[in-house]
């Protein structure tokens, strides 16, 4: 029995290659994008997962009141947490960002500025489960050691072994030689905590070390820079230590602050456990809420295709299905044959789904930055749920096709043609329009986020950054000749003939502040305004001019302004956000009044007019800007083309000055343009679902045009010879069709806006939904279905009349 | 082997009532021949389904072998059909898709058969209607005479025990007509009823007995020879 059936749907699949294709292909599709968006979906949910000790591994967060919260505490409270709890059986603290610098490999004269750089507990390798691949991991316990990434080990050492050999970190605690003890497996995409470098957090711990930043001491309970990790007892409350952690907090704190602790478990780091889960996360939940719900708009796509080609297709076999109930076929034998079938055409199509996988995985990894592949599936239990999905579907669409051909009228189906039923047909319908409809929802939100993408980069951002390369400061030699190689070098890039102006700032656009903090009032300002937080830029005299930032009143800082040491000066300039939050009225109120930060008084020398530091999706935040002569950052604004040349020639004369530094530079729209990366990601996503939405539902309405005009040539070659043009038979097939894209419009349309409206909310600066996103949408979804329907339509209406009346 | 009484089918759509079958009674013996004839539309073929319990009546009874199956629901219905009837119809109505062989293999597969049994039975059939040679051939390949006596091994196959044909010569020129009236006639000697719906006098003749019908009524029965 099973050996007939597989035969006959063989031979069916194959005498009706369209249809069979079209099945086949788009179920295939559907599949291979569902299978692709699963990949990243298992990728994201087993981030961290392999920790040995997960289920009782804890961070530590700080919380303000404001329900905000962020992983750098305070370092002193992992040791006084442990002598009070015993629940705490072990604790790691990971100094991140703060040991970011440059290292050097002295014997062979390469360095490189590494930013994936850490000082780590020594029992760092016992407590997160990363590999070793030479060393032991006790050697961390002592001061001056680093263990480095496999590929750390090939850049700086190559075919050497890197065990023994020294490096020197240059950062803010200065310079220090590390013995090289260890070298561990590359993190890899499976870890949030991303390392090339783990140096020995001992070595903090001698105050020789710390080159006078004593809020670095691992003692302090007063300035947050540390990532501190729990081991807790199997079993433990966490929520209870948590709350005891806080009273600990409360005693010992010197600082009356809104702060508060919170335990976040380990395995909820990278992603949330739910949308309203607001600790800080490395993964995106939303990203993988739409991505998993793009995959099923598009699977469920693909199998409203099957149905309803299926059961178009079943009409056209109701006398078979007759001719096997009178010779003796039960319901049954018949539903069995059916789902036979459908089980056939699904697994082709899953083979023709890995097929295209492995053929466009390249490119989906390049827009979702991720190295995905087949095999990542494996790496969680998702694909368990994945495949029984696709079981499901392919069983329940072949049980719904098989069902509705067993249950024919016998007697009608032997007649030959059925007479598709009302019911039917308004499912079927129901198929179409839901397909366009969620087509055309992609489309549309497609083009709204392709246009907020291009209005944050075409909005005027208040200053200029055509032109403008930035090139990072050197972290080596910091000696005593080193402000004059400073002057030097500063004077040989004013005396280069591309060079339009330059300027040093100790933070740039695109690149964070110096910092934000809290503390000022004016006289103008009431109770509560010294809590409202301020964003530092220090910048030497000449920035607004580089960056074209216009002042609003008063004047900028002079170039001896600039040379005041930081605790000697009383000068500052405001941008407007930052005056209106000290309660000013106007600019010119502001210019030469005094503010008040904590003990200090400052002069406002003038009013910056508001420009977007950060990208588009945040508001300008009040800034205050300080003179200071920092080398963190030396902007240049470059006259005319040939960039390449350009930059070869500061390169030089950077390494005339500051020989034994990476040279180091970035344009400045390019970074610029960088924040919007996510939106950017998000659009080619979008328009790839969109194309991927449409193209198999197009297949789909290919698929029952054709079965349409067929059904119908009779009727067509009549009306051909009754008179009716070409033009009114292609009208005539088209209709229904077209009625049922419009239908699919006006249910798409409000559904589309009330998403991105939401979406847009998340913009500082947004575009309103304009009435033609909604008309391009629908357009272009008619236009494609018409050219689907259209193609079919006038091929049976140029068809000679007589034949198609013969084939009757 | 089957008596109907006062048989009434009813075809309703929207705007009209068709009496198809009207108070009809009927009766056949076992290893009886016999044709029915009458005008278009006067309810031949609908008689035919309700007989092959393709289709269900409105009223009245329906013995069939001893036993009232007027109430028997789809399924009852479905196996007593399997085992004892067997279907020739006007058009062949032979599945595509299969070739001679699997057509005529097709009801032993649904019964069940085993793989050795069913080859020999389909053989056997296949060498009595003579299309063996054509065993491998799918419908569109053979002639139409060719078709409905594969049509017609596959209706006996499985020996059943009533043969009901509608019309089986309607499609066939005279000589290939011929050869299916021949058929039917050995199988009726062989011990099948047949019950033959048909327009022609010529092939009614074959049978032992002539109904006519009228108007969903039987008006007529003639006994031949
Ligand atoms: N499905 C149906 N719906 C409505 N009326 C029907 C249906 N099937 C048959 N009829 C009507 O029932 C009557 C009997 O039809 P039937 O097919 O039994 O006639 P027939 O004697 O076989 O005719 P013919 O010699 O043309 O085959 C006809 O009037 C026909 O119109
Ligand atoms: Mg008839």
């Amino acid at each position: 029995m099973f050996k007939n059936h597989l035969k006959i749907a063989l031979r069916i699949l194959l005498r009706n290659k369209v249809y069979s294709f079209i099945n086949i292909a788009g179920l295939a599709l559907g599949i291979a994008a569902f299978l692709l968006i699963l990949e990243y979906v298992s990728l994201e949910k087993s981030v961290n997962q392999f920790h040995a000790n997960l289920p009782t591994m804890f961070r530590l967060l700080n919380q303000n009141s404001k329900g905000e919260s962020w992983a750098q505490v305070e370092p002193g409270w992992a040791t006084k947490a442990q002598e009070r709890f015993p629940e705490i059986k072990s604790y790691c603290r990971v100094a991140e960002s703060v040991g970011q610098g440059v290292v050097k490999y002295e014997a062979k004269n390469v360095s490189f500025r590494e930013k994936k750089v850490a000082y780590s507990e020594s029992n760092f390798f016992t407590f997160f489960s990363f590999p070793l691949i030479k060393g032991s991991a006790s050697a961390l316990q002592k001061p001056d050691v680093v263990f480095v990434a496999a590929s750390v080990a090939k850049k700086y050492f190559d075919q050497e072994n890197p065990i023994g050999k020294t490096l020197t970190l240059y950062n803010q605690f200065g310079k220090k030689d590390y013995l090289v003890e260890g070298v561990f497996a590359n993190m890899g995409d499976l870890s949030d905590i991303q390392l090339d470098f783990v140096f020995s957090l001992e070595t903090l711990k001698n105050p020789a070390n710390l080159n006078d930043n004593s809020w670095a001491n691992l003692t302090n309970l007063d300035s947050q820079y540390i990532d501190t990790y729990f081991q807790l007892n199997q079993n433990t409350d966490y929520l209870a230590l948590e709350g005891k952690l806080n009273v600990l907090r409360k005693e010992l704190s010197k600082e009356n602050d809104d702060i508060t602790f919170r335990l976040q478990p380990f395995s909820e780091i990278h992603l949330a456990s739910s949308f309203s889960d607001t600790y800080p996360h490395n993964g995106n939940i939303k990203y993988v809420f739409i991505l998993s719900g793009i995959a099923f708009l598009i699977l469920l796509i693909a199998w409203f295709n099957y149905i309803n080609l299926s059961t178009a297709n079943a009409l056209k076999r109701a006398n078979e299905v007759g001719v096997r109930k009178v010779i003796g076929a039960t319901r049954n034998n018949l539903v069995m044959q059916f789902l036979g079938e459908s089980i056939l055409v699904n697994l082709l199509a899953f083979i023709g789904a890995i097929f295209l996988v492995t053929l466009l995985q390249p490119f989906f990894n390049e827009i979702i930055q991720k190295n995905l592949s087949l095999s990542t599936l494996l790496s969680s239990s998702l694909w368990i749920i994945g495949l029984g999905l696709l079981i499901i579907g392919s069983v329940a669409s072949g049980i719904y096709t098989a069902w509705g051909l067993a249950n024919f009228k016998l007697i009608e189906t032997l007649k030959g043609k059925l007479h598709k039923s009302a019911k039917g047909i308004f499912l079927r319908k129901s198929l179409v329009v839901t397909q366009f409809s969620i087509s055309i929802v992609l489309i549309i939100v497609t083009l709204i986020i392709f246009s907020q993408l291009k209005h944050m980069q075409n909005q005027d951002l208040g200053m200029n950054i055509k032109q403008l390369l930035v090139i990072k400061g050197p972290e080596i030699g910091k000696d005593s000749t080193f402000k004059n190689r400073v002057n030097a070098f500063e004077n040989d890039i004013a005396n280069l003939n591309f060079v339009n102006d330059y300027c040093t700032s100790g933070s740039v656009p695109s690149n964070w502040y110096n910092f934000t903090t809290v503390g000022f009032t004016s006289a103008k300002s009431k109770t509560g305004d010294e809590q409202k937080p301020y964003s530092f830029v220090t910048i030497g005299h000449k920035f607004l001019k580089t960056y074209d930032i216009p002042l609003k009143a008063g004047r900028s800082f002079t170039e001896q302004e600039c040379d005041v040491e930081w605790n000697n000066n009383s000068k500052v300039l405001l941008n407007e956000k930052a005056l209106e939050q000290l309660g000013f009225k106007s600019a010119n109120e502001a210019v030469n009044a005094k503010i008040k930060w904590d003990e200090r008084y400052l002069d406002v020398i003038g009013v910056v007019k508001d420009y977007h530091h950060k990208g588009l999706q945040t508001a300008i935040d009040p800034m205050i800007f300080y003179p200071f002569n920092s080398s963190s950052y030396l902007t240049i604004k470059l006259a005319g083309e040939n960039m390449n040349s350009k930059v070869a020639t500061l390169e030089n004369v950077f390494k005339k000055h500051f020989s034994g530094n990476p040279f180091e530079f970035f344009f400045m729209s390019e970074n610029f343009n960088k924040q919007y990366e996510t939106e950017s990601q998000y659009s080619t996503l979008f328009t790839m679902a969109s194309v991927w939405a449409i193209f198999i539902a197009c297949m789909g309405l290919f698929g029952l045009a054709t079965f349409t005009v067929e059904s119908r040539t009779k009727e067509i070659g009549i009306r051909k010879i009754l008179g009716a043009s070409v033009f009114s038979i292609v009208q005539l097939l088209s209709k229904d069709f077209l009625i049922l894209v419009s239908i699919a419009i006006l249910i798409a349309c409000p559904i589309a806006y009330y998403f991105m409206h939401q979406w847009l909310q998340d913009f500082a600066s947004r575009i309103n939904i304009e009435w033609w996103y909604f008309v391009v949408a629908g357009v272009l979804a008619l236009a494609i279905a018409l050219l689907t329907v259209g193609f079919q339509a006038t091929k049976s209406a140029l068809m000679n009349p007589v034949k198609s009346l013969r084939t009757e | 082997m089957l008596k109907i009484t006062d048989l009434e089918k009813i075809y309703r759509t929207e705007d009209i009532e068709t009496v198809a079958l009207n108070k009809l009674s009927l009766e056949v013996k076992k290893g009886e021949f016999v044709a029915i004839m009458g005008p278009s539309g006067c309810g031949k073929s609908t008689l035919l389904n309700i007989i092959g319990m393709l289709d269900d009546a409105e009223k009245g009874s329906f013995m069939f072998n001893g036993e009232e199956i007027i109430h028997f629901n789809e399924r009852r219905r479905a196996d007593l059909r399997k085992r004892n009837i067997g279907f020739v119809f006007q058009s062949f109505n032979l599945i595509d898709e299969l070739t001679v062989y699997e057509n005529v293999e097709l009801p032993l597969l649904y019964l069940g058969v085993d793989a050795a049994e069913r080859k020999q039975k389909v053989e056997a059939v296949l060498e009595k209607v003579q299309i063996m040679h054509r065993r491998n051939h799918f419908p569109q390949q053979l002639s139409g005479g060719q078709q409905q006596r594969c049509a017609v091994a596959r209706a006996v196959v499985n020996t059943p025990k009533l043969i009901l044909a509608d019309e089986p010569t309607g499609n066939l020129d005279s000589t290939n007509g011929n050869e299916v009236m021949q058929l039917l006639t050995e199988l009726n000697e062989a011990g099948t009823t047949v019950i033959m719906v048909t327009h022609s006098e010529h092939d009614a003749r074959f049978a032992h007995r002539i109904i006519r019908l009228l108007d969903g009524k039987v008006v007529m029965e003639n006994i031949l020879g």
